[in-house]
């Protein structure tokens, strides 16, 4: 089943660690998030495949935009 | 009134149908909970939908009541009612937790308003018990009407693999509003260990939901005294760059003694993170805002959720301790249309009357009204204490002269602004005196080394007056 990972809260994306197609395990960083003048890292709740990144670095994500979807 | 020597009362008559075999059997399920051998039957097996019983959990006496499953789905009649109210008379006489076990579709339809007001008075003597003697409620199968409205009474709801938890079933859903729904998502564990914040505990196995509430009722009901504590370095598990964001729960598992954390509502609200566990042998509460959700703000959820703890804690004199890393509360219309203004006074309402020992470690930074919340010297926190380099301000200090300096960034070229900005800041905090100032004024008690946490937080609660809150534990 895939899993469509969601942004939190309003930010910008920072860096973008994984690229679609890449394998992440659970606990894996996807994104660093800034916000709230931190940096704050996504992470992957369980293993599989990024089959869709939906953000690059200098975006600006609101909450509960789709930031990737993992097989 | 010598409920203590109770026999076991008939509540119904002898049962028509063979169990012996059945995984349901309540009598199964009650041994499961308790240590082998122990369990004594505080009333009899009979039809009355419910069995209840006394025993050791660990070497320490719990009563526990199950769902008679094998009957009616083990829908709530008279005669289970009262059976359920014989445990809690037991439990409150003895000053013991109590622990439910649910499998029932609720009422007893066939009864009417009779098995109804029996809820009703099973409702009633949770309240009264509440904050009183621990509650612990274990869903093993489908919780239904008044079978949720208890456990969502007692103080934490565990929820097994089977169990399931709603007011209304799929098909009444259906038929009322269309909505096309199976249990699993109505009142699983996703919905509920997620979504809604009913359960405390998610168990992926029947054998793990008794274990947890074992867990539970040793740490609650056998609280123990705090003996030697030994010393690690905590602060290792910070980053190293002061703005990125980071997991708190490898320090808060740090901060307890090892292998004894239980946290709950761990995916609901995680933001803050609410925590059982022992230090030094003693059970203790952590609070601790997680930087990796949210950057660590607190916002109408995590507010609400670290309140009921704190007042659950209180209740039954479990000291606290409050890892604070917070930014602020979350800003925005969505959590100011939440009712964050309502929700968060619960929080400082709750730190503010709280009578037990609770210590307060700010790691890195505490702003503005966030660090209010997080019980401050100002809402009555036993001892404060600050890892060295940690800031406690209104806000940070570049977003503050941001504010206090508007008009002379506005008029100095964009290219050199942030140079400006950083240059103000370090000036701000000078002025703003850092920790030193923040000593002085006497918020914070002291500031102490990372490496001897563990020790100074033990002691300032050993220290304390060894105090109870006298109020219930109203599910907030």
């Amino acid at each position: 089943m895939a899993e469509e990972i969601r942004a939190e809260m309003v930010a910008n994306v920072w860096k973008v660690v994984v690229a679609a197609g890449d394998s992440v395990e659970d606990g894996d960083t996807l994104v660093i998030l800034e916000s709230m003048k931190m940096e704050i890292p996504v992470i992957s709740e369980r293993s599989g495949k990024i089959s869709a990144l939906h953000v690059a670095e200098g975006d600006v994500v609101q909450e509960g935009d789709v930031i990737a979807v993992i097989d | 009134m010598t409920v203590t020597s109770t026999p076991p009362t008939s509540a119904g008559s002898k049962p028509v149908i063979d169990r012996a075999d059945d995984p349901r059997n309540p009598r199964l399920r009650l041994e499961s909970l308790f240590d082998e051998g122990t369990l004594t039957l505080l009333t009899d097996e009979d039809d009355s939908g419910m069995l209840t019983g006394i025993g050791q959990i660990e070497g320490a006496t719990s009563v526990a009541f199950c769902s008679d499953a094998t009957i009616q789905g083990g829908a709530m009649g008279e005669a289970g009612c009262k059976a359920i109210l014989v445990a809690y008379e037991r439990a409150l006489a003895d000053g013991v937790p109590v622990i439910g076990l649910w499998h029932s579709g609720g009422a007893r339809l066939r009864e009417g308003v009779v098995s109804l007001h029996a809820v009703g008075e099973v409702f009633a003597i949770m309240t009264r018990a509440s904050g009183k003697v621990p509650q612990i409620s274990v869903v093993l199968g489908p919780a239904a009407g008044g079978a949720a409205y208890g456990p969502a009474l007692t103080d934490v709801v565990i929820l097994g693999p089977e169990g399931r938890v709603f007011v209304t079933g799929p098909d009444v859903v259906r038929s009322v509003t269309g909505e096309d729904v199976d249990a699993l998502r109505l009142g699983g564990p996703e919905p509920h260990g997620r979504r809604s914040g009913v359960v405390h505990v998610v168990a992926e196995t029947q054998e793990a939901a008794y274990g947890e509430a074992r867990r539970l009722a040793a740490l609650l009901g056998d609280q123990r005294t705090i003996g030697e504590v030994e010393d690690r370095d905590l602060a290792s598990l910070l980053p190293e760059s002061p703005k990125r964001a980071y997991d708190v729960h490898p320090i808060v598992e740090s901060l307890l003694d090892e292998g004894s954390s239980l946290e709950l509502h761990p995916k609901w609200a995680p933001n803050v993170t609410t925590t059982l566990g022992r230090l030094g042998g003693r059970t203790v509460g952590v609070i601790a805002n997680n930087p990796l959700r949210l950057g660590g703000c607190l916002d109408s959820a995590s507010a609400e959720k670290a309140a009921r703890f704190v007042r659950m804690c209180d209740a039954f004199g479990v000291p606290l301790a409050v890892v604070v890393d917070v930014p602020g509360y979350l800003p925005g219309v969505g959590q100011e249309w939440d009712g964050v203004v309502r929700r968060g006074a619960k929080l400082l309402h709750a730190f503010a009357e709280a009578t037990v020992p609770r210590v307060t470690l700010v790691t890195r930074k505490a702003y503005g009204g966030a660090y209010l919340a997080m019980n401050s010297r100002s809402l009555g926190a036993t001892r404060v204490f600050a890892w060295p380099g940690a800031e406690v301000a209104v806000m940070g200090a570049v977003a503050a002269v941001r504010i206090l300096h508007r008009r002379r960034l506005a008029e100095v070229a964009e290219d050199v602004r942030g140079e400006v900005e950083a240059e103000l800041a370090v000036e701000h905090e000078k002025l703003a005196g850092g920790l030193a100032r923040a000593q002085e004024i006497g918020v914070i008690d002291e500031v102490i080394e990372p490496t001897r946490t563990r020790s100074a937080i033990a002691q300032a609660i050993a220290a304390a007056p060894a105090t109870r809150g006298n109020h219930g534990n109203i599910p907030l």
